[in-house]
């Protein structure tokens, strides 16, 4: 990943209005791209993942813009319509048993949801990447005693010690409180993979050299080995998010996630106890969960084959 | 092969220490013993709490109240829940009946894993690629609990109702008091129609990531310059993909599954909550929810055995299917 390759796909087109020489020269030349430009163009060219690309952008702008311009807020009671179907006095997709409009509920939720994307994996993105910088880097005891740290905890199952620790805090019962938990247990795989690619990187000779020119560690951690693993971290964080909206969903559905707040994950949960009654809370804040994850895994497989064309991996 | 296998069942054994320690310190720092009977009303008096903080070794350190429940764990005494019942008997007998949906889900998901990942490689970029591919796409989105529900409400009570008898059970492990009146064999159907609907649900959750992974080990074997030369030399294209290309190709696929078994354990719990199983799962949300701390400290040492025992068969399995690994 660290070299510039050349594409060889695409010839310049000749420029008339050069000498001939010069124009001789171009036509075994061929234009260079960035690495960066490449990993774009692959992923641009992947249809599934810019479908998906599109999709979740357009669902989100929905979301977030529709709000200002909907006959209902997403926490106003309509007394005269509780628990009626979707199409009924306005409501597009029915609404719940207190009277509050399904379809404003889901574009609040998605809104939450987004917010504990964005908390949790920047929280656990900054942990592991820091575990797995310590680890790989430093070696030694360092290493030992993290990594023993994290197969320790990868004993247990992780839906349990979420459980058990978010039983502790009935105070962190919001959005943002469940987002906190999730991101302080999302990091494990992360820092694995990154101490097994810092294993294999800084024995290469380009860190050598940093090494050699004097560069502090902080410094090549991130100005030489960070940069080198950002697709891994890109593609870590996409699928992240889709595992942190399902965790999200089914802590809350345990009792152990959101309670006074929305999510799509608390949509989602409590429309399942109204599933043989009122079937549209069950189905469309379901479905929108779904749409979402699956957008999200189709845009990080998208960016994986996007990094890495060779190696079709998937995940386990 | 002999040294190797004590060598990975030493230090198995010094991670299960070390995580009892780690699950331990976890729950002592999350459950509070005397909660229930902080909110009672009129609240009792300070003698009450010291004399049940006495009783209940809370004064005690850390680390001898530890070893006090290590010493009793080693000899099968799991402690005693807040009312007083003891907890090994009822783990014990829950695991029973968590392992019979547990077992049955990872058989299923493994057999079908195999199969469609097998049948997704073998027939690269045809429609039923295509189509496999985008449903272990959808299936790997689907929340489980909502899927679990999905079935049951959907799919097993509207079919029970179109046959007119119910095949389906969506309530429960078995009938209530069945193994009291019924037959030896009634019990088994019975059982079996508790089993069908939780199994697949939680099947469904492991087999769509399994399967793309053995696609992908397909894959990756088929492209090899063995099962070229194979084919070259005149060998039959099925004897060629079973005996040269599945054989190796299933070797990644062991680690896989028992590392998943963590996984699995933990969507047991979400399955059993919306098929209402009387089940190890449903033990721990109680439990959780009581704040009772000895029940909680079984569960989470069991699941963890069972974690380092499948990691601790993987290991064999992988050294067995592939010498490499052993002799590095």
């Amino acid at each position: 990943m660290t070299t510039v390759e050349k594409a060889a796909d695409k010839v310049a087109p000749p420029q008339t209005a050069d000498p001939l020489h010069e124009q001789v020269e171009r036509e075994f030349t061929v234009k260079a791209r960035s690495q960066r430009e490449q990993v774009f163009r692959r992923f641009v060219r992947n249809k599934q993942a810019m479908g998906g690309l599109i999709l979740f952008l357009a669902i989100l702008a929905i979301c977030w813009i529709y709000p200002y311009f909907y006959r209902f807020g997403f926490n106003d009671l309509d007394a005269t319509s509780r628990s009626v179907g979707p199409g009924t006095n306005g409501h597009v997709l029915g609404t719940e048993g207190l009277g509050r409009d399904l379809f404003a509920n889901i574009m609040r939720g998605v809104q939450r949801s987004t917010l504990i994307i964005l908390i949790a994996v920047a929280l656990s993105l900054t942990i592991g990447l820091l575990v797995g910088l310590l680890a790989g880097y430093y070696g030694g005891w360092v290493d030992n005693v993290l990594m023993r740290l994290v197969d320790l905890i990868l004993t247990v199952p992780g839906l349990v010690v979420l459980i058990v620790v978010a039983s502790n805090f009935p105070n962190l019962r919001s959005a943002t409180g469940i987002a906190l938990i999730l991101g302080l247990f999302g990091w494990l795989d992360l820092s694995r993979i990154l101490r097994s690619q810092i294993l294999g990187l800084r024995e290469r000779e380009f860190i050598e050299a940093a090494h050699a020119l004097g560069a502090s560690d902080i410094r090549i951690m991130f100005k030489h080995l960070v940069p080198n693993m950002l697709g891994s971290i890109i593609v870590w964080g996409t699928l992240a998010a889709a595992t942190i909206v399902l965790a999200e969903a089914t802590l809350t559905y345990l009792g152990f996630g959101v309670a006074n707040d929305t999510s799509l994950g608390k949509l989602v949960s409590d429309g399942v106890s109204a599933a043989s009654t009122r079937p549209w809370l069950f189905y469309y804040p379901g479905l929108m969960l779904v749409i979402i994850a699956l957008c999200i895994n189709l845009i990080g497989d998208g960016i994986r084959d996007a990094f890495d064309p060779s190696n079709k991996r998937v995940r386990a | 092969m002999f040294f190797f296998t004590v060598r990975r069942l030493l230090s198995s054994i010094v991670v299960l220490f070390a995580s009892s320690l780690a699950v331990f310190a976890l729950c002592v720092a999350s459950f509070d013993p005397l909660a229930p009977y902080r909110t009672r009303q009129p609240a009792p008096p300070p003698e009450f709490f010291a004399n049940l903080r006495e009783q209940l070794n809370l004064n005690e350190p850390f680390i001898s109240r530890y070893f006090s429940w290590l010493g009793g764990v080693l000899t099968l005494d799991f402690g005693e829940s807040n009312g007083g019942t003891a907890v090994g008997p009822q783990l014990l007998g829950r695991l029973g009946v968590t392992a019979r949906m547990v077992i049955a889900a990872m058989v299923l998901a493994v057999i079908l894993a195999i199969i469609v990942g097998v049948l997704t490689a073998v027939r690269q970029y045809k429609p039923e690629d295509y189509l496999f591919t985008f449903l272990t796409y959808v299936l790997i989105a689907l929340p489980t609990f909502w899927f679990a529900a999905l079935l049951k409400e959907f799919v097993a009570i509207q079919f029970n109702d179109l046959v007119g008898q119910q095949i389906f059970y969506t309530i429960g492990e078995q009938s209530p008091a069945i193994e009291l009146i019924g037959t030896r064999s009634e019990i088994f159907w019975d059982r079996l129609g508790h089993l069908i609907l939780p199994t697949i649900s939680l099947a469904m959750l492991s087999f769509a990531a399994w399967s793309r992974f053995q696609r992908a080990a397909m894959l990756d074997v088929l492209n090899s310059d063995y099962i070229r030369l194979a084919r070259a030399k005149g060998l039959q294209r099925r004897r060629v993909l079973v005996r040269h290309g599945l054989r190796n190709a299933l070797i990644p696929l062991t680690t896989v599954v028992a590392l998943n078994v963590g996984l699995i354990m933990g969507g047991a719990v979400v399955t059993e909550t919306v098929f209402v199983w009387h089940g190890m799962g449903e033990y721990l949300i109680v439990s959780i929810g009581r704040s009772d701390l000895f029940p909680v400290l079984g569960w989470l040492l069991v699941a963890a055995f069972f974690v380092i025992l499948f990691n601790l068969i993987a290991d064999l399995l992988y050294a067995v299917l592939d010498p490499r690994i052993r002799l590095n």
